[in-house]
C-alpha cells in the first residue's frame, strides 16, 4: 500500500508543473473574466469601477455591433468549415490513392500550417491586393477583370476563407488521411468485391468508417472557426465596413483599444456560450449518426 | 590550454561585459549610478533612427543619464502602455498623440509637465502655437510638450505636374492651390490614351479616405464635436466637406483597386493627400520625382488635419528620474530640427523659422497651414468617434450611402458612445 501512495505521489509531482501553470494561465484568467464580465471596470476610469450584475451581458445583446460581428463570425464559420471538411476529405483521399510520392505531398500540403499567422496573412495580402497583387495579375492575363479581393463587402469574407484554407488544410487532410489508413483492408476489399465502386464505396463504406475523426474535426474546426482573429486583422482590420469583423476583433477593440475590460468579458462569455452549445449539439448529432 | 582555464577566461569576459553593461563600472568610475530612463513611442519607422541618434546624443552631453528607447507599433503600443503605467511598469518618458491624450490622462499615470512651460529655464509657452498647446492642457495643469506637429498635406508628382504642363511662369513644377487648379490638374494629369476608363495614370487619389474627409472639415469650418461636447458629425459644414469627396467618384480610381500612396509612390497617381510622415517612405525611393504643398482650398479657406507626438512623463518618478526626464524632453525639443529631417513639423515656433528647416521642402510646405489646421476630436471616446467617421466615409466613396445618411448615422452612433462614456465613468475636473 506504501509503495502505491510513494507512486501516487511521485504521479503527482509529475503533474504539478503543467497543474500550476494550467491554473495561473487557464483557470485564474477565466475565474477574472467572470467576475469581470459582471463589473464595470474601465482601465482609464478606475473610481467608476464597480458591480453592475448582468448589465455587460444586456449591453452585449442590444449592441448592434456585437450582432454584426457574430454575424460575420457565423459567415466565416459557415463559408470555412464545410469547404475545410470536402477539400481536406478530397485531398486525403487523393493522397490515400497515391502510390508513390505521398510523403513529398503531405509534406507539402502541410507546410502553409506551419507558418505562422502573420506571415500567412502578409503574404496573401500581397496576393490579394487590388492593383499590384498576384491573383489580379494573372487574371488580367487570361483577359477577365480583376477582382476586388478585400476591398469589396461581398468578396472579402470569402477571401480570407480562402486563405485560412490554404492556411489549415493540410494539418486536416493528415487528420483525414491517418483515419482512412486506419479503415481496415478487408472491409473496403468485401465491399468491393461486393459491386461498392466509387460513390457508393465512399458514402456507404468509408464514410461511415471516418465519422468519429469527422465529428472530432467539425468541433474542433467549428471552435476554431468562432475564434478567428488574426486572419481577419492582419487582412482586412475588419473591414471593409466591418464587413469582417469578428467577435473575437470586436470583444479585443472593446478591451485594448477602448479599454472596457468588463464589457469585452461579457461578450467572451457570451461567445463561449454559443461556441459550448453549438459544439455539444455537433456532438451530440455525429454521435447518434456513429451509433 | 586547458578546458578549465578556457572555463575561467569565459567566465572573465563575462564578468567584464557584465560590468560595462550594467552601471556598477561607472558607479565604480564615478562614484554615482546612471539615472535610468526607459522612452517608449511607436518610431518604428525611419523616424526611430533619428530619434536614436538624437538619444546616443542626449546620453553622450550627460553622462549621469542613461535613455533607452524602446519602439512598438502605434496599433498595439497604447494597449501596452495603458497596462505598463497603470500598474506602475511603465516608461518614465513615453509620447503620445495629442488626440490621444484625453482617454490617457484619465487613467491618471500622466504626470504634470506644468514646470517644464512655466517658471524658470522653462522651455518658453510661446514657442507653441496656442492651439496646440491647449491639447495637452488638462484643468490647470499641461501633461506633456508637443514635439511635433504631422499635419496632412499634398505630394505630387514633378514629372507628372510638367508633363501636364502644371509650371510657373519660370518652367517650375506648380501644385494646384485650389478647387479649380486642383480638378484641372487631376484631370489634366490623367493618362488613359485607349480612352478605356482604366487609367494608366490617375491625376489623383484618394489615400486614407478617412484622413482625406477630415482635412477637408476646417476648409468648411466643420467640426466633430458641439460646445457641450456632444456629437456634432452631420452638421451642414461636415455634409459640404463629405459631398466633395463623393463628387470625387468620376475622377479617383474605384475603391476597390486601392490605388491610393502605393499608386503615387510606384508613379501611378499623380496626386494624394497624405501626412508629413510618409515622407519617409518617399525618401527610400532613389528616383522618386515629388514635391510637397499645403491642401488645396476646396472650401471656403485653407486648412487640414493634423495631429501631434506629445512628450509626456509618468506621474511616480523620483526626483533624480524626474530630473533626468525633464532634462531629456527639453534636450529632445530643443532639438527638433533634426527631429525635422525624419519627416515631421517642429511644434516649436522658432525651429520653424530656422533656416535649415525653411530648406526641408515638404515640412516646410505643409507648415503653412498650421494656422488653420483642425486635430481630431478632443474626446475619451476618440476611437469609437473615428471609427463611425471612417464606416460613414467608406459608405459615401463606394457609394452605398450619401453623405447626409452616412453622417446621420454616424453622428448617432458617436453619440451613443459619448452617452454611454458620460454615463459609466468619473469626470474628474481637467476632462474636455
Amino acid at each position: 500500500v506504501s509503495g502505491f501512495r510513494q507512486a501516487r505521489r511521485r504521479g503527482l509531482l509529475f503533474v504539478v508543473p503543467y497543474g500550476a501553470s494550467f491554473t495561473a494561465f487557464i483557470v485564474l484568467p477565466i475565474v477574472v473574466a467572470l467576475v469581470l464580465a459582471f463589473m464595470q471596470f474601465d482601465l482609464t476610469s478606475r473610481e467608476s469601477i464597480k458591480f453592475i450584475g448582468w448589465r455587460n451581458f444586456q449591453e452585449a445583446l442590444a449592441d448592434k455591433y456585437f450582432w454584426m460581428a457574430m454575424k460575420a463570425t457565423v459567415s466565416y464559420v459557415v463559408l470555412m468549415v464545410p469547404s475545410l471538411i470536402v477539400s481536406s476529405l478530397a485531398v486525403a483521399l487523393g493522397m490515400n490513392a497515391m502510390s508513390h510520392g505521398r510523403s513529398s505531398v503531405r509534406a507539402l500540403l502541410f507546410l502553409p500550417g506551419m507558418l505562422n499567422v502573420a506571415v500567412s496573412a502578409i503574404l496573401w495580402r500581397w496576393f490579394y491586393e487590388g492593383e499590384f497583387g498576384l491573383l489580379n495579375y494573372y487574371l488580367k492575363h487570361l483577359g477577365f477583370q480583376p477582382l476586388p479581393w478585400l476591398s469589396d463587402v461581398h468578396y472579402a469574407m470569402p477571401s480570407i476563407v480562402l486563405m485560412s484554407l490554404w492556411w489549415v488544410m493540410g494539418g486536416t487532410s493528415v487528420i483525414l488521411l491517418t483515419a482512412l489508413q486506419q479503415i481496415p483492408k478487408q472491409i473496403v476489399e468485401a465491399a468491393v468485391l461486393d459491386g461498392a465502386v466509387n460513390g457508393r464505396l465512399f458514402f456507404r463504406v468509408l464514410l461511415p468508417q471516418l465519422r468519429p475523426v469527422l465529428l472530432f474535426v467539425v468541433i474542433t474546426n467549428t471552435i476554431a472557426g468562432f475564434q478567428v482573429f488574426g486572419q481577419p486583422l492582419l487582412l482586412t482590420n475588419g473591414g471593409p465596413e466591418l464587413a469582417t469583423r469578428g467577435v473575437v476583433q470586436y470583444i479585443y477593440e472593446q478591451a485594448f483599444s477602448t479599454y472596457r475590460l468588463g464589457y469585452g468579458a461579457a461578450m467572451s462569455w457570451l461567445l463561449f456560450a454559443v461556441i459550448a452549445v453549438l459544439a455539444i449539439g455537433q456532438y451530440q448529432l455525429f454521435r447518434r449518426a456513429v451509433s | 590550454v586547458s578546458t578549465k582555464a578556457s572555463l575561467l577566461l569565459l567566465f572573465a569576459v563575462a564578468v567584464v561585459l557584465g560590468l560595462l553593461r550594467s552601471d556598477l563600472l561607472s558607479r565604480m568610475t564615478s562614484g554615482r549610478p546612471k539615472v535610468q530612463i526607459s522612452f517608449w513611442n511607436g518610431f518604428t519607422g525611419p523616424d526611430g533612427r533619428t530619434m536614436l541618434e538624437m538619444i546616443r546624443k542626449f546620453n553622450e552631453a550627460n553622462p549621469d543619464v542613461e535613455v533607452s528607447m524602446q519602439r512598438m507599433a502605434w496599433a498595439t503600443y497604447y494597449n501596452k502602455l495603458m497596462v505598463a503605467c497603470t500598474d506602475n511598469r511603465g516608461p518614465e518618458v513615453f509620447v503620445i498623440h495629442a488626440s490621444t491624450l484625453p482617454r490617457m490622462q484619465r487613467a491618471g499615470f500622466i504626470a504634470p509637465a506644468t514646470d517644464l512651460l512655466e517658471g524658470p529655464n522653462a522651455i518658453p509657452k510661446d514657442d507653441f502655437e496656442p492651439y496646440v498647446l491647449a491639447q495637452t492642457r488638462f484643468g490647470n495643469d499641461y501633461i506633456g510638450v508637443p514635439l511635433d506637429i504631422h499635419p496632412q498635406g499634398m505630394y505630387c508628382n514633378t514629372d507628372m505636374l510638367k508633363k501636364a504642363g502644371l509650371v510657373d511662369a519660370a518652367g517650375n513644377p506648380k501644385p494646384p492651390a485650389d478647387k479649380e487648379e486642383f480638378l484641372h490638374a487631376a484631370n489634366a494629369m490623367r493618362e488613359d490614351p485607349g480612352h478605356t476608363g482604366h487609367p494608366d495614370v490617375w491625376g489623383f487619389a484618394l489615400s486614407m479616405w478617412q484622413n482625406n474627409y477630415q482635412s477637408l472639415l476646417p476648409q468648411f469650418d466643420g467640426r466633430y464635436l458641439d460646445e457641450h461636447g456632444n456629437a456634432d458629425l452631420a452638421n451642414p459644414h461636415n455634409i459640404e466637406a463629405m459631398k466633395f469627396i463623393a463628387s470625387l467618384k468620376p475622377l479617383v480610381p474605384p475603391p476597390e483597386n486601392g490605388l491610393g500612396w502605393l499608386g503615387f509612390r510606384t508613379q501611378k497617381v499623380a496626386m494624394v493627400w497624405d501626412g508629413v510622415y510618409m515622407l519617409g517612405d518617399l525618401k527610400r525611393l532613389a528616383d522618386m520625382p515629388y514635391i510637397g504643398a499645403p491642401i488645396p482650398v476646396i472650401g471656403r479657406h485653407p486648412g487640414t488635419m493634423a495631429d501631434s507626438h506629445v512628450l509626456c512623463m509618468r506621474r511616480d518618478l523620483n526626483p533624480a528620474e524626474r530630473n533626468a526626464a525633464e532634462r531629456f524632453i527639453r534636450f529632445v525639443s530643443a532639438n527638433s530640427i533634426e527631429w525635422a529631417g525624419a519627416g515631421q513639423v517642429p511644434a516649436r515656433r522658432p525651429v520653424r523659422a530656422s533656416p535649415e528647416f525653411r530648406k526641408m521642402q515638404v515640412q516646410y510646405a505643409f507648415s503653412q497651414q498650421i494656422p488653420w489646421m483642425m486635430y481630431p476630436p478632443r474626446t475619451p471616446v476618440l476611437f469609437e468617434v473615428s471609427l463611425e467617421i471612417q464606416l460613414a466615409v467608406e459608405k459615401v466613396v463606394r457609394g452605398r450611402a450619401s453623405p447626409e445618411e452616412a453622417l446621420r448615422v454616424a453622428n448617432e452612433n458617436a453619440q451613443r458612445f459619448i452617452d454611454t462614456d458620460r454615463r459609466e465613468n468619473v469626470r474628474k475636473g481637467g476632462n474636455p
